[in-house]
């Protein structure tokens, strides 16, 4: 059995997983990653790597490279330890590991022990400095990055649509993931949000392998024609990029709440030279017109809203679908499809939330997807192609 | 709000954001021993970044017919042998005399003032 926040936290299970996803679908993968074509204002300090700009810094790569391997060591040397040593805690106060411990009980044991707490802080001070290192070195040159993104902002193939004066809802404005300033506040984390998360799937979606796999696991409809896609919540765009990669006469459109990430996004597919249409909106409240989409995706953007809110989405995505459209939204195990919590996993996802920021994460835990996606309307099953964590995914077709 | 110092007539697309409280949280019982593993990582992201940058250097002077053969059957003079041993004690003594010291006293402790 999967422990899901492990893997996600670490990303090496995620990573061999969906290798091996991308292994069995060579041949749907097999359209060329696009290489850097450059911009006028490019900033390429020490060129790149295939469609990877290296990091700016001998130094700021080494410390990436560092914290990549103490992330891989803490997942490594913790995976099994921590859960023995709860397992043994728990069985010490008498109560059967396997019961379903209470919450309660499980952090009254966490507070007080070592190991549990050294591996929740190593792994959260990694993440830390992850971003910090970061920061620290864009922040220091804000100019030189700033400029680089205003020279792409009006250029093509794709376009991007910004609204400075949009009144963003609260729950769009908290620091997920701990990453400073979240999605919203900090003008040059489109640079920290791709690099850091480089360094979190520890350099195995350097070149979008990962986001090419799921744009290739995202089903047809059944007439098999794709016009128009839209992907949700889609950050710095690179699943979005690789849909396009998909589905090269179609007109890809990502809609996110974060300006930052979507400046950062447009400029990477301008140096990608592939044309995406990026715009600021909001997942609730898309505002693109009743049935003009044949398929709506996302990747992970549900278990990052409140619950109330993922429902509106599915009712916008139902809006925005064409009869026969697709709806496959890319998260962590729905529905049925979860694994039993085992304590060590409690605690897991305890402090995923607490101190990862993983805000709404009971919410998305608690929410009945597939439900809300037949309370909508669309033909909703829990057993779509795999596309992410686990064997399935959820999806909605919207009735012809 | 996390803004970059930038020239001010830019616009920067930041909005306002409701900040994590992660450097408060206590996961091994004191806050000192946090913050001394936090220092930990950070110094391990240093000491890494110097050794990365050493190998590079060995790379570049290779390629420029300094091998690395000959910077491992490099010999000291007996000048550099001892100023490096002193620098090496210095190292040390910074690095690790903080171990042993002998705390015994509770922050509560009353501070006995010397007479003259």
């Amino acid at each position: 059995m999967f422990d899901r926040r492990t893997m996600f936290s670490g990303l090496a299970g995620v990573a061999t997983g969906a290798m091996a996803l991308l292994k069995s679908k060579k041949a749907e993968a097999a359209n060329a990653a696009p290489s850097h074509l450059g911009f006028k204002g490019d900033v390429e300090v020490r060129g790149s790597t295939d469609r990877n700009e290296r990091l700016p810094t001998l130094d700021l790569e080494s410390q990436q490279d560092f914290l990549t391997g103490f992330r891989i060591w803490n997942q490594t040397s913790f995976r099994t330890l921590a859960p023995e040593r709860m397992n043994q805690r728990l069985e010490e106060r008498g109560i059967d590991p396997a019961s379903n411990p209470s919450i309660t009980a499980i952090l009254d044991i966490a507070d007080t022990d070592p190991v549990l707490g050294l591996a929740a802080h190593t792994w959260l001070n990694c993440q830390f400095f992850t971003w910090k290192t970061i920061q620290d070195h864009f922040h220091a040159d804000a100019d030189r990055y700033l400029d680089e993104l205003e020279a792409a902002d009006k250029l093509g193939p794709g376009t991007l649509e910004l609204h400075p004066d949009m009144k963003l809802p609260d729950h769009t404005k908290h620091e997920i993931h701990i990453m400073p300033g979240g999605y919203v506040g900090d003008s040059l984390g489109g640079y920290m949000f791709h690099h850091g998360t480089n360094n979190f799937y520890t350099n195995k979606n350097n070149k979008d392998e990962l986001h090419r796999v799921y744009a290739n696991a995202v089903p047809l409809p059944a007439d098999g024609v794709v016009k128009r896609v839209l992907d949700v919540g889609c950050t710095i765009g690179q699943m979005t990029v690789a849909l396009k990669e998909r589905f090269p006469e179609a007109e890809i459109w990502g809609i996110d709440a974060g300006a930052p990430m979507l400046r950062y996004g447009h400029m990477r597919a301008v140096d990608l030279g592939v044309e995406v249409h990026l715009a600021q909106r909001l997942a609730e409240d898309m505002k693109f017109e009743d049935n003009s989409f044949d398929i709506v995706t996302s990747y992970i953007l549900h278990h990052e809203m409140p619950a109330e809110i993922s429902k509106q989405h599915v009712r916008e995505a139902f809006r925005v679908l064409r009869p026969g459209g697709v709806f496959f939204p890319i998260d962590f195990y729905t529905g049925s499809n979860k694994p039993s919590p085992l304590a060590h996993q409690k605690y897991r996802h305890f402090w995923d939330m607490r101190w990862n920021n993983e805000v709404w994460w009971d919410e998305y835990e608690s929410l009945d997807l597939l439900g809300a996606m037949r309370a909508v309307g669309f033909e909703a099953t829990e057993n779509g192609p795999r596309a992410w964590i686990g064997s399935k995914n959820l999806l909605g077709i919207k009735p012809a | 709000m996390a803004t970059t110092k930038h020239k001010a007539d830019r616009p920067d697309y930041a909005s306002d954001f409701i900040p994590s409280d992660v450097e408060r949280g206590v996961f091994l019982g004191n806050p000192v021993l946090d913050n001394m593993m936090a220092s930990m990582i950070a110094l391990g992201t240093e000491v890494w970044s110097m050794r990365r940058r050493m190998k590079v250097l060995e790379a570049v002077l290779e390629e420029k017919g300094i091998t690395k053969q000959m910077v491992e059957q490099y010999v000291p003079t007996a000048e550099q042998e001892a100023a490096w041993e002193k620098d090496r004690d210095r190292f040390i003594d910074l690095t690790y005399s903080p171990m042993l010291r002998e705390g015994d006293l509770p922050i509560s402790s009353t501070f006995t003032r010397k007479k003259k």
